[in-house]
This record gives C-alpha cells, sequence and structure tokens, in this order.
C-alpha cells in the first residue's frame, strides 16, 4: 500500500493507463508545459517526461477545439483522457459532449463508439461563480454520458482507469478542495484525504456505490466533498445518540440505486447533502427515486442539504454560507426526528 | 353508524390477498350476513359477509387488485344516514368517512395540518402518519386515531406505533375492576385480550376464570412455562403447524454393530469416553448426510437451504427440559473424538452452562429413546432443520438371517423428514444407507 492524495492516484491513472495502451493519450490546456504545474490542479504534472508531448498534448486556450479533438480522436480509435481547468468550462463544449459524444452510439446503431473520458474539476474554492459551479446534475441528465465522482485517492485510481477503458464517454468530476492540501495549486481550505491506494493493479468498477459509515437511524447521501462533511455531520449526531449511514455512491450514472434504497429502508429517514444548487439538482433525483420507490419506508419527509438557488459567491463569507457544511447537516438530520 | 368493511385476516402466512369481485354495488343495499365480496387466498376463493346492514356507501378497492389483509376497502352506511351516492367509481373523499375518523378531529384542534397550514375542510379529519409509520400500524393493527404523534410536524412515526404496541402489550385495556379480579385471581389479562381498542370487563375476566376452572381437573398446580419450556413449546408447535412432516420406520439388525463396539471396548483406555451407540450413530449418519444432502438441509418456508457443512445435533433429557446441543462437523471427526466431545456437551447441559451457540447451527438431530426401552416412535423436526432420526432401543430378538431363524440384536430407526424440503424415496434412501451401516459397520471404512 502507498498513500496519496487524490491528484498523485490520479497521476498514477492516467501513467498505468498510458504505459498499458498506446491509444491513451492526454489533452488539455497547460498539462505538459515546461515549468508549468502540470494542469491546474497538478494532476499530469511530469508525465510528459515519460510520455512526450505528442501523448502529453497542450492546446491553445480553447475548450471547444479540445472537445473536438478528443472526440474526433475517441471516434478513430483513440482513448483521450481531456481536462478542462475548470469544470465550469464544459459548457463552452456543451453541444460537442451533449449532441455528439453522447448520442453517436446510440445513433449509428452501435456502429461508433466514443471512448473518452472527460476530466473536470468542480466545487467554489474563493474563485468566484465562473470557477466554482458543482455541474454534475447537467450531465447526469443526459442520456450516453457515464459520470463518476471519485471522493478519495483509491476511487480515484480505480474509477479513473475503469473510465479510460469504458466505451462510452465518462465525465469524471473531482473536487478542487479534494486534490491535497500541499502542493503549488492547492486550494485555500484544501482537505488532505490522503489514502491508501494498492501497489497492485486494480479498477473500482463504475456503478457501485459504498457505505462510508454504517448506522440505523438515517441514511446520509453525500459525494465528493460532501461526503467529508457527511462523515462529520454523523460525527457529531452520534454525540447525540444518532446513528446516521453515510452513502457514497461514487458513481452517478449509472447509479446504484439499491444501495441507496437498502439504506432507506433500514433507517426510514433520508438527507441528500450536495454542493449544487437546488432546483432541478442531482439531490433532487435521489429523492424522487427514493420518494418512488421506497415510500412505504419512510419514517419523515426526505432533506436535501444544497446550496441556495445563486452564483456560487466571490466573498469568501458569502461563500462559507453557500456551501453547505456539517452544521447544515445536522440541523437537517434533526429535523427529521 | 357506518361500519369498515374490513379484509380479514384469513390465513397466518399472507398479509394480503386478491379481492376478485365485488358482490355488491356502490348503493345497493347489503344485509349483515350476506356475501358481500369475493377474496383469493393461497388456498382458496372465500365470499366474504357483510359487517352490517345498510348501504354500500363507498368502495375503496377494485376488483382485481391486491388489498392488505385488516385493510378497509368500503363502507357500510346505515339506510338513513347513507348520502346520495355519486356516480363517481372513485373513492369518496376523506369527508365521507364518517364515525372512525371523528377521535382525530380531536387532536387536530385548530383543523391544521403538518406545518401549522390551515387544512381545506375534507382534510380535518385526516390522521397524519408517516407511510412507515402506516406500513407498521397496518401490519400490527394498530388503530392510528389511538396512536400519540410525536414525529416531525406533528405526525405519528415509525417510534409512536412501537410504544403503542409497547403499551399494549403490557397493559391491556381493562375496567379497574376487572384489573383486581384478574390480579387477585392471578391472570394475565394479556390472555384474554385478542381486541386492541375492546375493554376486558370484569365479565370477561369472570368468564375467563371459570373457564379455566372448568377446563382443569380438580388438584391441577399452575406453573407458569419457564423459558426453556417455552422455547421447546414454541419450536415444537411451529415445527407441526409448518412443516409437513413424514416419520418412515424401518428394523435394523444391529448384531454387528453391537459385537463391533464390544471389541472397541475392550481396546479402550481408562482416559478414553467409552462410545454409546449414539456416537456411532451420530458417526454413521453424518457421514451419510454428506452423502444426502438433500437431508443436510433447512428451510424457511421460502427457500431450502443446503449446507456444506454437517453439524449434528443431539437430544438430551435435563432437568430444564429437552435440550439439542451440536456436534460441529461430526462427518469429519472420529469415533473417540465424537464420544468425548458429546459427553462434554450434555455434562454442560446438564448442568445448565451450555451456551445458546452450543444448542444452535445443527443441519439434523438425533434424539435417541432406546436407554428408556422406547422401540420407535414419531419424533418432531427441530426447526429449521429438514429430518430428524429417533433411534429405538436395540434388543436381542427372533430374526430371519442368512436363511435361520435365530436370535438377533434388532432395533428401529424412526426417521421424520419435511415434505416440503424432500420426498419420501430419498429419505427411505437415506435411512436404507443408515440401516446398512448399522448392520455392515465395515462398510464405513469404504
Amino acid at each position: 500500500m502507498a498513500r496519496m492524495s487524490i491528484a498523485e492516484a490520479l497521476r498514477q491513472a492516467i501513467r498505468e493507463e498510458m504505459r498499458r495502451d498506446e491509444r491513451v493519450f492526454c489533452i488539455g490546456e497547460d498539462i505538459g508545459i515546461e515549468g508549468g504545474f502540470g494542469g491546474a490542479f497538478t494532476v499530469t504534472l511530469g508525465l510528459s517526461d515519460e510520455f512526450g508531448h505528442e501523448r502529453i498534448l497542450d492546446t491553445p486556450v480553447s475548450e471547444t477545439a479540445i472537445a473536438g479533438v478528443a472526440i474526433g480522436a475517441a471516434l478513430a480509435g483513440m482513448r483521450p483522457i481531456a481536462d478542462v481547468q475548470y469544470g465550469d468550462f464544459l459548457f463552452c463544449m456543451m453541444d460537442q459532449l451533449a449532441n455528439q459524444a453522447a448520442k453517436l452510439r446510440y445513433m449509428s446503431g452501435g456502429q461508433v463508439s466514443v471512448p473518452l473520458v472527460m476530466r473536470a474539476p468542480v466545487g467554489a474554492t474563493a474563485r468566484g461563480a465562473q470557477h466554482a459551479q458543482s455541474l454534475e446534475a447537467f450531465f447526469c441528465h443526459i442520456p450516453g454520458l457515464k459520470v463518476v465522482a471519485p471522493a478519495t485517492a483509491y476511487d480515484a485510481k480505480g474509477l479513473l482507469k475503469s473510465a479510460v477503458r469504458d466505451d462510452n464517454p465518462v465525465i469524471v468530476f473531482e473536487h478542487k478542495l479534494l486534490y491535497g492540501s500541499k502542493g503549488p495549486r492547492s486550494e485555500r481550505g484544501a482537505l488532505s484525504p490522503i489514502g491508501e491506494v494498492p501497489e497492485e493493479e486494480y479498477l473500482v468498477p463504475i456503478g457501485q456505490g459504498i457505505v462510508r459509515r454504517e448506522g440505523k437511524d438515517v441514511t446520509i447521501v453525500a459525494k465528493l466533498l460532501m461526503m467529508y462533511r457527511a462523515l462529520a455531520a454523523a460525527d457529531i449526531l452520534a454525540e447525540q445518540g444518532i446513528e446516521a449511514e453515510v452513502i457514497d455512491p461514487r458513481t452517478l450514472v449509472p447509479l446504484d440505486k439499491e444501495l441507496i434504497l437498502a439504506s432507506v429502508r433500514k433507517t426510514g429517514r433520508l438527507v441528500i447533502a450536495e454542493e449544487d444548487n437546488l432546483t432541478g439538482g442531482w439531490a433532487a433525483e435521489i429523492a424522487a427515486i427514493v420518494a418512488d420507490e421506497a415510500f412505504i419506508w419512510l419514517d419523515a419527509p426526505i432533506k436535501r442539504v444544497s446550496a441556495p438557488d445563486v452564483p456560487p459567491p466571490f466573498a469568501p463569507l458569502l461563500e462559507r454560507e453557500y456551501v453547505p457544511n456539517e452544521e447544515k447537516i445536522v440541523a437537517a438530520v434533526l429535523s427529521l426526528f | 353508524m357506518a361500519v369498515d368493511i374490513i379484509v380479514p385476516p384469513l390465513s397466518q402466512t399472507m398479509d394480503s390477498v386478491l379481492l376478485v369481485e365485488w358482490l355488491k354495488a356502490v348503493g345497493d343495499e347489503v344485509v349483515k350476513g350476506e356475501p358481500l365480496f369475493v377474496i383469493e387466498t393461497d388456498k382458496a376463493h372465500l365470499e366474504i359477509e357483510a359487517p352490517a346492514s345498510g348501504i354500500l356507501q363507498e368502495v375503496l378497492a377494485q376488483a382485481g387488485s391486491e388489498v392488505a389483509v385488516r385493510s378497509t376497502i368500503g363502507v357500510i352506511a346505515s339506510a338513513d344516514e347513507a348520502r346520495p351516492v355519486s356516480p363517481r367509481p372513485e373513492p369518496a373523499p376523506e369527508a365521507a368517512r364518517p364515525a372512525s375518523r371523528a377521535a382525530t378531529a380531536a387532536r387536530h384542534p385548530a383543523a391544521t395540518g403538518p406545518g401549522g397550514q390551515l387544512l381545506p375542510a375534507e382534510r380535518q379529519q385526516r390522521i397524519f402518519a408517516s407511510p412507515r409509520a402506516r406500513r407498521l400500524a397496518q401490519q400490527e393493527g394498530v388503530p392510528l386515531d389511538e396512536v400519540q404523534a410525536t414525529g416531525p410536524q406533528q405526525m405519528i412515526v415509525e417510534r409512536d406505533i412501537r410504544a403503542y404496541l409497547a403499551q399494549r402489550k403490557a397493559v391491556p385495556k381493562a375496567t379497574p375492576v376487572a384489573r383486581r379480579v384478574a390480579e387477585a385471581a392471578g391472570l394475565d389479562l394479556a390472555t384474554l385480550a385478542p381486541l386492541p381498542a375492546a375493554r376486558i370487563t370484569r365479565a370477561d375476566v369472570e368468564a375467563a376464570l371459570a373457564a379455566r376452572e372448568a377446563a382443569a381437573p380438580a388438584g391441577v398446580q399452575w406453573v407458569d412455562l419457564s423459558p426453556t419450556r417455552r422455547t421447546i413449546a414454541c419450536r415444537m408447535a411451529e415445527s407441526q403447524q409448518a412443516a409437513a412432516e413424514v416419520t418412515l420406520t424401518r428394523q435394523a439388525d444391529a448384531t454387528e454393530l453391537v459385537r463391533l463396539r464390544e471389541q472397541i471396548l475392550a481396546e479402550l483406555s481408562e482416559e478414553d469416553t467409552r462410545p454409546t451407540y449414539t456416537d456411532f450413530l451420530v458417526l454413521i449418519v453424518a457421514r451419510q448426510l454428506k452423502r444426502h444432502p438433500h437431508l443436510n438441509a433447512i428451510t424457511d418456508g421460502e427457500r431450502i437451504g443446503l449446507s456444506e457443512e454437517v453439524h449434528v445435533a443431539v437430544a438430551v433429557d435435563t432437568e430444564r427440559g429437552l435440550m439439542a446441543p451440536v456436534l460441529r462437523n461430526a462427518d469429519k471427526k472420529g469415533l473417540l473424538q465424537l464420544a468425548r466431545e458429546r459427553a462434554e456437551l450434555v455434562r454442560r447441559a446438564l448442568d445448565g452452562i451450555i451456551t445458546p451457540e452450543e444448542l444452535s447451527g445443527g443441519t439434523f438431530t438425533i434424539t435417541n429413546l432406546g436407554s428408556l426401552g422406547v422401540d420407535a416412535f414419531t419424533p418432531i423436526i427441530n426447526p429449521p432443520q429438514a429430518a430428524i432420526l429417533g433411534v429405538g432401543r436395540i434388543c436381542p430378538a427372533p430374526a430371519v438371517h442368512e436363511g435361520q431363524l435365530c436370535i438377533r440384536q434388532l432395533m428401529h430407526l424412526s426417521l421424520t423428514f419435511d415434505h416440503r424440503v424432500v420426498d419420501g424415496a430419498p429419505a427411505a434412501r437415506f435411512l436404507g444407507d443408515v440401516v446398512q451401516w448399522i448392520e455392515k459397520p465395515h462398510l464405513i471404512w469404504l
């Protein structure tokens, strides 16, 4: 076992997949440039030394170009790992992702596939509304895309490797506060989720959630940064005699629905925590599934703890109010008893 | 006074039944006792009688739908209070459900619902309960209008139903006089509280006491069931009710086994535990079970579990009652080890220091009444197991052996099996193989 940050785990996953399969290459802005950071968050740092600039491909500042090249290459049989510096820039690529990448396999009757990996950092980190959004719900809504959201080093490596080997476009959402708290590009307030990663080869299958903490009184579903806040909330709740079960879905599409339903059947209560805005969000979808399929097991209303329906604020004080924290999760849980 | 039409609990095993058809239409006159609707259980179609006379005022479940046992599927109104019936086939609004909801109105005096908002008139009598609480209440037959709500937004939640159930169990409703009379006579009110809502009166208690007097012959001393006795009672009754038990009996010529045992005993040292016939049977049965997996099985009524491992329970008569400690992996152990382990388990059972773990997990049971002089009997399966072998005494008797009439050591084996799990022929083959090894014990080593 080696201990490493999520950024290091992602880098290791990319390195192993590039060594394993010649068709794998990386494309993005400033990902391999001399003297650069290795992408916005150091994930590709040093990879151009081993693989050269033909496989660690720097582009002009044009997300449209990144998407076009990556999707075209995927259609032609390559297995690109593209990234955007901030997930917010995915909106620039929206036509190519939503209308092309997501649909071509379906529209061609399976004659072509788009084995694209699109990595995108999300989360508010005092960088203002255009560098802070949590975009998961947008992409969960588009049939034809898979969506994963690893919150630990182990999952980051295992899921990224599974994503590279998947024949469908997979969007990998990474949280800026989870890359690691050290190094030149660490964000203020970053957590240090250093985790154990096996030396030997492993994959985390797409579509499998995990119970991060077992409990019998309430189910809290949370991903990425919110998973850590849910665990902190569970500690506070435990002091008050409430045993919360924390579920990290890890993959958002396809969702490990049964894991969540089974937990709710046990606890009878559900709180979903997410960093996205409330309306039409991912939490709403989880709530709808449980209301539909486990209604009779519910002992209280379903609660969402989401960001309010405003753009992510720049001011640190406002941002702290905007991003859900453990106190808000605890309050939501307590309202169910 | 309107009367709810309730689906009667007709089957121990079903929570819901199929509503096949209504024999009356909404608006029809019904007479108490005449067939009102038809349901299908796991066994049959049954016509259910009207619980009251009046007008079939509304129907809350349509023919062809699954309806929960004890749920309300319609209302009969008395002729004078029946409203003009609307032609709409769907259920009438809540306000049309009279009487039984009256108690609720008092609980919501301000006629507000969750969150404190003012309720529309037709919702004012509604009981607010979580889906989970409703489910449990229906399962346990709890009337929601008697439950105290403590949940969020003044809603009845699961814990409220559980609290109600705990209280109902602890203190059945009874008049103070009834309570005093029952207490003086040492009568547990819970034993005569069939209806949660009904209050037990002095007359009920006196009737129960009279019945008890009449039923018991003179000079009877009542003793409460001990925990062990209670476990035995439950398990035996459960076994008899749930399993389809069939007993096969077969005679075995144990002459060779008797001889073998004597030879073995002659070779043993002082420290060795002397193996009994039970130990020989455990050895033979355990190894045969490995070859007959369907006899080495458990069932929960829905599924059959074939056990990879053979754990043989052996019935032991103790002061506290019957116990069946388990010899784990008995097929993998030798005779002396089995004898030693069984002797130790029996000692612990007799001393009352045996643990629940040592009494659980068996996959087959052997019960030996031979030492008490019994020849053959019909043992009852130890649930969830699928079979039990009853062992009778070994005694010299005239028999035909190799064409000659001579005195042989004969015994009877009684195999009871659960016909839900295994059929007669495989059970008979298992019994035959056991008998063969008793008669030719040298085959055990093959």
